[in-house]
């Protein structure tokens, strides 16, 4: 931490509580996720339905109750001079509502979006000051990003000796190690001295990469590190990507290469996506495709637990008693199980109280942050059914497959509460199909339909209202 | 004891489906408040006034026609005197009524603008926002880039930055001069039932200058219409605004106060209801409403 980032925290909570007192508050609400947890559709889906409670459709029940239905109005933030890509949620809905219906693709790059929120004011006080200052307005910043970068979180705190140790300590476990065979026969044949032969670094690399990539993609792992390897963003592939764990660490020339890689790596993800945009904020909405782990086996569940457990580690680090003295402190942390369309609503309950399993009890960041555990579906694509599975009735739910656009039945399975035993996962793996989207007004008038999202949003930023 | 299935499983693939539909739109769709069946149309004192007013506008031509065939019995010069008085008073009365249908359609078109923007049409808010436009001074300048405006938002936003943005200006500096007068008047005038009744026409006649900064010339039944419409308004605007009446009724009523700026006191909280009201009329006269 830069020893001047408490001073600047301490003036950006003089900021807020100035900002606050003038009924003009701004609140960065933090939507973290594993990639591919439904982050660009759980932000098309809050601003779409915002923006609809906005001009008084009710889309939001439960938010609108929290917050004692004062929002008057919700509107865009008109883009300014920012350097930053805007998130496109118009473009993001006309695609949904699009025939053929289009789901987002993998998000490649950072994008932000700021929504202001118009409210009436709640006391005499604050409708003093609306005479004076206007109606109260509370601006949420909103931020979309390749959720493979946010597992570069916990390295922020680790030597690239103690990284190196760690990630092939993993990656020599269970069903990785077949899939990381190449790069772990070439990292284990190469000398303890090996020159900084830059033909070494490439190949090394190129073979790490492909092991990340077949972990990702074949296996359903998280918890890959660096995150750019995976998802390098617009700026492309650039030389301090190019390095890999040794068993060595930093040993040698080679390993002193690839130490100095680390940390510029590690240096430029600070400086351009956590310090700008994963610092200061107040709300957190964390989501998880905790179905998707369940389905995934085994060893893909707890490495999910792990990748969850270690980004709340580095954020509980990242906070600490400063927050309390600077106001800077994460306030509310709402967990979400997404994709709850892909069970029936008996199993919703039990989905909420694996996750709850899943992210831990000590998941709260540090200064007292409250938190919250829920099922949601940004956008509901099935709907409840029951089917007839080795002679018995069981609930389960009917979607039209994105693939051909014909009807099917899914039996999701068993959701335990809990993280389940050995011969729970006997069943071996499933894949999800993917679904089509309902039927969708494309002007996002009416909001987008969504199951249990007004409930994270009254909990995690109800309060604001 | 039976267990449940555990492994997941696609059980069914049947033939093509449409997508699926929630009926979201409708299931979040705000209430409407409609009125009953049978109420629609006029009302019962409305239908009353309009049969006397045809009773005494038709009694009184058909006697009118009767006395004019009269003097023509007496003198053709005199019958053509006698009808150039009755057409001249008929035309007068009929002139006013056009206007005041004129004040009416002009609220008229007001609400239908309003409808189609709350309603996202972006079609029937164009035709009403530039017929609004083309006949308001204050936004000429901007008819050519109203007319090529893309969408909605921005046909709204340059209404907004223009036209609106300059009403609003003059609405404000109107409801000023109006307190200004209602804070001097009560200081001047001896009797505080003279005071009450300055300040009743004096705000009547704020409605009416309000109406006509933002291009709608009220008559009788259009400034009741409007007034009616202004009270609606007002409970908005006054709800950001009972602490300061709270405040200012709280220290002009207290007795020490009171003896020592008199009247001036009963004046600022009639000033400030003059502000009020002007504010209040603005937002029912305004075109596109106030986001």
């Amino acid at each position: 931490m830069a020893i001047l980032t408490p001073l600047e925290d301490a003036l950006a909570g003089v900021a807020d509580a100035a900002r606050a007192l003038a009924g003009r508050e701004r609140v960065r609400l933090a939507v973290t996720g594993l990639s591919r947890a439904g982050k660009t559709v759980f932000l098309t889906s809050l601003v779409a339905n915002l923006l609809a409670a906005g001009a008084g459709v009710n889309t939001l029940p439960a938010l609108a109750a929290a917050s004692g239905h004062r929002l008057r109005g919700a509107r865009l933030v008109p883009p300014g001079v920012e350097s930053t890509p805007r998130f496109d949620a118009a473009a993001h809905l006309e695609a949904l509502a699009a025939d053929p219906p289009r789901w987002p693709a993998r998000t490649e790059d950072l994008s932000t979006l700021e929504i202001a929120l118009d409210l009436a004011p709640a006391s005499l006080l604050g409708q003093a000051r609306g005479w004076v200052a206007g109606e109260r307005r509370v601006t949420l910043e909103l931020l979309d990003y390749p959720g493979e970068w946010l597992l570069d979180l916990p390295m922020l705190d680790q030597s690239y000796a103690d990284w190196s140790r760690e990630t092939l300590a993993r990656l020599r476990q269970g069903r990785r190690a077949a899939a990381a065979a190449d790069f772990l026969d070439f990292v284990d044949a190469l000398p303890a001295a090996a020159r900084d032969d830059e033909a070494l670094a490439r190949q090394g690399f190129r073979l790490y990469r492909a092991a990340l990539l077949r972990c990702r993609d074949d296996l359903g792992f998280r918890f890959l590190q660096p995150g750019r390897a995976l998802n390098p963003g617009p700026r492309g592939e650039a030389p301090l990507l190019w390095f890999f764990p040794l068993p060595g660490g930093a040993g040698g020339d080679l390993g002193r290469l690839l130490a100095r890689r680390h940390a510029a790596y590690l240096a430029d993800q600070r400086s351009a996506f956590f310090e700008p945009f994963f610092r200061r904020f107040r709300r957190q909405a964390v989501l998880v495709d905790a179905l998707g782990a369940l389905h995934a086996g085994e060893e893909a569940f707890d490495d999910t637990a792990a990748a969850l457990a270690a980004i709340a580690a580095s954020l509980r680090r990242g906070g600490g008693w400063l927050n309390l003295l600077t106001g800077q402190g994460v306030q509310h942390v709402g967990f979400a199980a997404t994709k709850a369309d892909h069970v029936p609503e008996p199993s919703r309950d039990s989905l909420v109280g694996l996750l709850r399993d899943l992210v831990g009890r000590d998941t709260a960041a540090a200064g007292g942050a409250t938190t919250s555990v829920h099922a949601i579906a940004a956008l509901r694509c099935t709907q409840d059914d029951v089917a007839r599975v080795e002679g018995r009735d069981v609930a389960a739910v009917r979607g039209v497959l994105l693939e051909g656009g014909r009807s099917a039945r899914i039996y999701p399975g068993e959701v335990p509460i809990r993280r389940p035993g050995r011969d729970f996962w006997q069943h071996g793996e499933f894949r999800m199909p993917v679904f089509r989207p309902p039927r969708l007004k494309g002007d996002g008038m009416a909001g987008m339909p969504h199951l249990g999202l007004d409930r994270m949003l009254a909990a995690v930023i109800g309060d604001l209202l | 004891m039976s267990e449940t299935p555990r492994g997941p499983r696609i059980l069914t693939d049947d033939a093509p489906a449409p997508r699926l539909d929630f009926g979201w739109d409708v299931t979040v769709a705000p209430v409407a408040v409609t009125p009953p069946a049978g109420r629609r149309g006029w009302s019962a004192p409305a239908l009353a006034a309009a049969g006397v007013a045809v009773l005494l506008l038709g009694l009184s031509a058909i006697d009118v026609g009767g006395y004019v065939a009269d003097q023509f019995t007496r003198a053709p010069w005199l019958g053509w005197l006698t009808l150039g008085v009755a057409v001249a008073g008929y035309g007068l009365i009929l002139a006013a009524m056009l206007r005041e249908l004129r004040g009416l359609a002009g609220l008229g078109t007001v609400e239908r603008g309003r409808a189609a923007v709350a309603r996202g049409d972006f079609a029937a808010a164009r035709a009403a926002l530039l017929d609004w436009a083309g006949r308001l001074p204050a936004a000429q300048p901007m008819l050519p880039a109203l007319r090529k405006a893309p969408d909605l938002p921005t046909l709204l936003a340059l209404l907004e930055a223009g036209p609106l943005a300059a009403l609003d200006r003059q609405a404000v500096a109107a409801g000023r001069a109006a307190a200004l007068q209602s804070l001097a008047a009560t200081a001047i005038v001896p009797s505080p039932a003279l005071d009450g009744l300055f300040i009743a026409w004096r705000g009547l006649r704020l409605v009416r200058e309000v109406a006509v900064i933002h291009g709608l010339r009220p008559g009788l039944l259009g400034t009741l219409k409007l007034l009616r419409r202004t009270l609606f308004e007002a409970g908005a605007v006054a709800a950001a605004d009972v602490a300061i009446n709270a405040a200012v009724t709280a220290v002009t009523t207290n007795p020490l106060v009171a003896s020592v700026v008199g009247d001036a006191a009963s004046g600022a909280v009639a000033a400030r209801r003059m502000l009020l009201l002007a504010r209040a009329t603005a937002r029912a006269c305004r075109i596109v409403e106030p986001r």
